[in-house]
């Protein structure tokens, strides 16, 4: 206690004068601590606003559903209610049957407005509900009169944000597309909820209506089931007695499970997306550690004497190591504070991006107001805190080991981090990072993986380099110096060539940054140029046509099957792909089943194929499958074998005869013939068709007649396929390029206090060189050169690290993660365009710094 | 209070002797029960989906096999018919849009003092279905079927915590058809009509499974089933109704319609059943209804004449005192919604002297103010 006490006692009596003294480098070092805090914890928050709202209607009407009866498929026959028995009247709860879709609203011109989710619910069942009147649902003028509902067939209800974005009034018509078809419907009623957890994007209507609207007759989403005491909802006894009492009487294909489950499930789903942003946003704070080590060690020489007459006058060294853990923990929390700060912004600019990319990949999401929670708070302060103690420590434990008689008698010693110069503590590393790739992958809840070993060889190589790039740039500047002629340019190659701890951190800080980069390149590059090539040899047809306005990969919808046979009857069309796609369940998490024209694609559908059909020998009594790459990594069928499937008619078993690459989803597919999927799903409704046009056709042309005769469906053309398929990659890599450049800011603000540290630290060879003759413009030179030297070390360490990151990434992350293999590309064009930057950057921020300390040192 | 609405269209109807001539249609277009119909049983115990309101109607007295404990039990379900003109979708079986059902069920345990009661509504469909060929509801929490192989009707009642009471109705009397030519009135209305059967007195015998409990009982109950197509006027405030059993074997039914002004409206009455089903009645003009006592609800804060002396003037035997005295104070119905309360329960008869004569049934309604608004 007495030690704390001293300590404090230094901290306010010396080390505030200091960082008063540097007031811009410590508001940086805060800076940056704010910036590595807040991005990962704006992350956090965005991805969480951005993928909870998953519409359950009752969350958002009448407060929380308790439990949920689906079936495996998410898809339920209407025919199930009738075998719910004495379920059905139990006055202990209430049965709310949904069907939801989606819909796309249509503007004045009539091109498509916004996707919305239709929710089809029983409006007289509501009347019922515990706690309607409680949840601020307003009906208004229509609340006395709620029977008149009865037969509304041609109404929505719609919340006010929606209207007042879409411009409707109440007893205005709303036209949009649905399944397929233009439908136009009369907004009943605005609904005023005051509970924010109404969803923007939410439309209500009649259920038999919404399945009208959905093509859907005859089906059902889900069935939410809600208690009839919402008192009791946090007693876990009288809900598993509920819960049980509900199982005792389902049908055999039916589950009945807590609403919570649900959300789990969801996020389980985009785990592995959340999982890799979170990776990715902790490297902020990594580099930014490895700067406040960095000033602090500065600040540790700068007070070498000062630390000197303290020992003399008896501190002790433990007193004095506290001390600059303390500073560590005073920056460590200031800028946590403030990174909290930092993180809601973040969280309020991301959360839009992070929900069109979960929208593109996964389900239809709006996103939710952010909000701040006190374990954000919590975490956030703990990772700032503990990062930055971790920091402290070296250059706190340098500090107690300062000898005064030395320092005070020859004014100087700086002995550096010896671990710095040590060659092995990096190759350790890389060859431990090289071990843990044998690490199997981590499963996840939804059936996805967590390649562990790869983020943890990842991490090691990344340290391994950063700690080994110093001896690069001693090498570097070594061989530069030999070529150098200018006593500018031998002057900084000789500072480099020494090769001091803040050199070598300046540069291991950059390298962290760069690594990264360069393997994110290398992966996005690498994923664009695989899907070009699937796309160059999959999408063969003249034609691809879907429902309007759905563009989500998580959203199957579907066209009406009436307008599907009819499309199909166009003369010009020499044969139709036709795809169906459903839900089913594997043993773990969940899959997607297909339907399509075996005959077809195992012949004439040209596919990037892994196995060509008929290579793999389907196993008897299973269905033959065409299965995607990830499905078979998956499941573990590369070399053959059967899984079976949770259908809507029960258990199916499917066996490979060949595996395609498809990069439309991580969850896997397995195609089944059309009849098969029909007879299984006991759906009719295609999910999207190509067509393959006769000989000499005008595809253009077609395109247009087509256009005019089915205004709700999206015609394209391969070009127009690609384009938009390609706008939906470069959205999911949005949020991941923001991580990046976040990184790199910070790298190089850690690059402009790296060198300032190192110019306040050379003062008196500076001072020596004027007086030589060294002029103000040769110094501000040499200080360039210095910087850019760094910088072109930073590179040469961080893309040699950043190549093996990109290997890693494509060929252990994502295939372990995602279950698909892309081929690997090097942008050797971008590569040197960064580099470029890079050394042109360190050049600046040396320049800067000199100009900087010449100014203060005229 | 739109469950208010059924309950009054649903309410014991008035039949003066002056004939009129019924319409074939109602002016939302559903059928008039026509006069001279003779029923076709079992179909006409069924649901009449042509007409706009139906309701079937149980109450009665029950008591454990140990004679330790008394019950009284309501199950009530209504049909009311939508606006036929503006329903377009087909009614795939799941999800109608022509038919709007209401449960009401309530069991008084008269010894715990406790009053369980449930409301829901439903559309037709997958959790309410009444078939149109013979007595077979199944509209929530409720299910009842004709016995198989004799006379008699088999209800099963749901109420919450796994609370469910099952029984089996036997008559011990004819279906007792009430009104002039098979026509109940209404009103002044030529379309306000209906036809209205009952049955006065029926065996029940069954279990009530309380509190995860088995306990087997009997007692007696009332049925009734009225099928019309019309609403009642305005002006009215809400009803008092009573069926009671007395001892000796014969029942009256009794009931005034409560007008702003708080008297009793002319179509007001009361029936006496005899032995063999026939029945005599006079109107507004031949009884009074004088409240003795009331009780307050500390839900609602409404406050019922729950202790009721009915004086009336049989055609044969004069003047006749019942006094009905609640058995248990809290019998009030709320609902979903408070301002929906009404007030229905078992009573026991007195006679003039104060020496108890029998047991009965009472309905409250319409002290919540506004009701007769709401029927405008």
């Amino acid at each position: 206690m007495l030690y704390l006490r001293l300590a404090a006692l230094i901290l306010v009596r010396t080390t505030v004068r200091h960082w008063r003294e540097k007031i811009g480098s410590y508001l940086l070092l805060l800076a940056i601590v704010a910036v590595g805090v807040g991005a990962f914890n704006g992350i956090r928050q965005a991805s969480r606003s951005a993928s909870a709202n998953f519409g359950l209607f009752n969350q958002a009407i009448s407060g929380q559903s308790d439990f949920l009866i689906e079936s495996p498929t998410k898809t339920l026959s209407a025919d199930v209610l009738y075998s719910l028995g004495p379920l059905s009247g139990d006055p202990d709860w209430h049965l709310v049957p949904v069907i939801e879709g989606s819909i796309t609203s249509l503007d004045g011109d009539g091109e498509p407005q916004q996707q919305l989710r239709l929710v089809g619910l029983d409006l007289m069942g509501l009347a019922n509900l515990p706690n309607l009147s409680e949840a601020k649902f307003d009906f208004g003028e229509d609340e006395l009169t709620w029977y008149d509902w009865l037969g509304s067939e041609n109404s929505v209800w719609i919340g006010r944000k929606t209207a007042e974005k879409l411009g409707f009034d109440e007893g205005e018509a709303i036209k949009f597309i649905a399944s397929g078809r233009m439908r136009e419907m009369v907004v009943r009623k605005i609904i005023g909820v005051e509970s924010s957890s109404f969803p923007d994007d939410l439309v209500i209507a009649d259920l038999p209506t919404a399945q009208l609207l959905l093509s859907r007759p005859n089906e059902l989403s889900r069935i939410e089931v809600i208690i009839d005491r919402p008192e009791l909802r946090e007693n876990v006894d009288y809900l598993e007695t509920i819960k049980s009492r509900i199982a005792r009487y389902l049908p055999e294909n039916l589950a009945v499970q807590p609403t919570q489950n649900r959300a789990a499930d969801r996020a389980a789903i985009t785990a592995a997306f959340r999982l890799n942003l979170t990776i990715l946003s902790l490297i902020a704070i990594l580099v930014g550690a490895y700067l406040i080590l960095q000033a602090l060690d500065a600040a540790v020489v700068r007070r070498r004497s000062e630390v000197a007459t303290l020992i003399s006058l008896g501190v002790s060294r433990g007193v004095l190591f506290l001390t600059f853990l303390l500073e560590s923990a005073v920056i460590g929390s200031i800028g946590s504070v403030i990174g909290i700060g930092v993180g809601w912004l973040f969280a309020y600019l991301s959360a839009q991006m992070l929900a069109d990319t979960v929208n593109a990949l996964y389900f239809a999401t709006t996103i939710e107001a952010i909000s701040l929670t006190w374990m954000d708070c919590v975490f956030g302060l703990c990772l700032g805190f503990s990062f930055t103690l971790l920091a402290g420590w070296l250059p706190a434990r340098d500090a107690m080991q300062t000898p005064p008689a030395q320092v005070l008698s020859r004014g100087d010693w700086s002995p550096g981090f010896s671990w710095l110069r040590n060659r092995w503590i990096g190759t350790v590393l890389l060859v431990l990072g090289s071990l843990l790739l044998l690490l199997p992958p981590f499963p996840l809840e939804a059936g996805g993986k967590m390649a562990v070993g790869g983020f943890l060889a990842a991490g090691c190589w990344i340290l391994g380099a950063a700690l080994l790039s110093g001896h690069l740039l001693v090498g570097l500047a070594g061989l530069l110096r030999s070529f150098s002629s200018s006593p500018t340019s031998r002057l900084a190659c000789s500072r480099l060539h020494d090769g001091s701890s803040r050199h070598r951190l300046a540069v291991a800080g950059l390298v962290v940054a760069v690594g990264m980069v360069t393997g994110m390149f290398q992966m996005v590059d690498s994923f664009r140029g695989t899907i070009e090539q699937w796309f160059n040899v999959r999408f063969q047809a003249e034609l691809y046509i879907s429902e309007r306005g759905v563009t989500g990969a998580g959203t199957i919808n579907g066209i009406d099957p009436s307008v599907m046979s009819e499309l199909v009857q166009d003369e010009t069309i020499a044969y139709a792909d036709i795809v169906y796609v459903s839900y089913a369940n594997p043993p773990e998490g969940i899959t997607v089943l297909s339907g399509v024209d075996m005959e077809a694609w195992s012949t004439t559908i040209r596919q990037l194929w892994l196995k060509p059909p008929g290579s793999l020998e389907p196993v008897e009594g299973s269905e033959p499958a065409l299965i995607s790459e990830t499905f078979a990594r998956r499941f573990g069928l590369l070399e053959g074998g059967s899984i079976e499937l949770e259908t809507t008619t029960g258990k199916k078993s499917v066996s490979p005869i060949g595996i395609y690459s498809d990069y439309g989803n991580e969850f896997g597919t397995a195609a089944v013939d059309i009849s098969t999927w029909k007879e299984w799903t006991q759906s009719e409704r295609p999910i999207n068709v190509s067509l393959y046009l006769n000989e000499g056709s005008d595809i253009n042309g077609v395109r247009d007649r087509l256009r005019l005769s089915y205004p709700g469906l999206d015609v394209r053309n391969a070009a127009e396929l690609r384009g938009v398929a390609l706008d939906i990659f470069e959205q999911t890599f949005k949020a991941t390029s923001a991580l990046n450049g976040i990184g790199l800011v910070v790298a190089f603000a850690g690059l402009l206090l790296g060198l300032l540290a190192i110019f306040d630290e050379s003062s008196r060879t500076w001072l020596t060189l004027r007086h030589l003759g060294f002029s103000k413009n040769q110094f501000l030179l040499s200080a360039g050169l210095e910087g850019a030297g760094i910088g072109l070390g930073a590179w040469i360490s961080g893309s040699l690290v950043g190549l093996a990151l990109g290997w890693l990434l494509i060929f252990v992350i994502n295939v372990q993660s995602f279950g698909w293999t892309l081929r690997w590309q090097v942008p050797m064009a971008d590569f040197l365009t960064f580099g470029s930057l890079l050394v042109i950057a360190g050049f600046l921020s040396g320049l800067l710094a000199a100009t900087y300390w010449s100014h203060k040192n005229k | 209070m739109n469950v208010s609405i059924l309950i009054l269209l649903s309410c014991p109807l008035l039949a003066f002797a002056e004939w009129i001539e019924t319409p074939a249609q109602s002016s939302k277009g559903h059928l008039v029960p026509a006069p001279d119909y003779a029923p076709n049983f079992p179909r006409d115990h069924g649901s009449h989906p042509e007409y706009g309101i139906e309701w079937w109607y149980w109450v009665g007295h029950l008591q454990s096999a140990d004679e330790q404990k008394t019950f009284g039990f309501q199950f009530t379900v209504f049909r009311i018919a939508g606006d036929a003109e503006k329903a377009e979708n087909q009614f795939d079986g799941f999800f109608g849009n022509q038919n709007l059902f209401l449960v009401h069920s309530a069991l008084s345990d008269l010894e715990s003092g406790e009053y369980l009661h449930l409301e829901r509504v439903y559309r037709e469909g997958w959790q309410a279905r009444a078939s149109s060929q013979t007595l077979n509801l199944s509209v929530g929490g409720i299910q009842a079927h004709l016995l198989s192989g004799e006379e008699g009707q088999r209800v099963v009642a749901r109420y919450k915590e796994a609370n469910r009471l099952e029984l089996s109705f036997r008559p011990t009397k004819p279906l007792v058809p009430f009104g002039d030519r098979g026509l109940s009135r209404k009103g002044a209305d030529p379309a306000a009509v209906s036809w209205y059967w009952s049955y006065t007195r029926l065996q029940a015998e069954g279990i009530l499974i309380r509190d995860g409990v088995e306990i087997p009982v009997k007692g007696t109950a009332w049925m009734d089933h009225e099928i019309s197509s019309s609403q009642l006027g305005g002006g009215l405030e809400g009803w008092d109704w009573t069926c009671m059993q007395l001892d000796d074997g014969t029942e009256i039914k009794a009931y005034r319609l409560r007008t702003g002004a708080g008297e009793s409206d002319p179509w007001s009455a009361v029936y006496w059943i005899d032995g063999e089903g026939g029945t005599e009645r006079v109107y507004a003009d031949g009884f009074s209804w004088e409240a003795e006592d009331s009780w307050t609800s500390p839900n609602t804060g409404l406050e019922y004449p729950t202790s009721v002396k009915v004086t009336a003037e049989h055609p044969v035997r004069g003047k006749q005192i019942f006094r009905l005295r609640p058995l248990l104070d809290g019998q009030e119905f709320t609902g979903n919604r408070s301002d929906n309360a009404y007030w229905e329960g078992a009573c026991e008869v007195l006679n003039e002297r104060g020496d108890r004569i029998g047991k009965a049934y009472l309905e409250l309604a319409g002290y919540g103010g506004g009701l007769g608004a709401r029927l405008n």
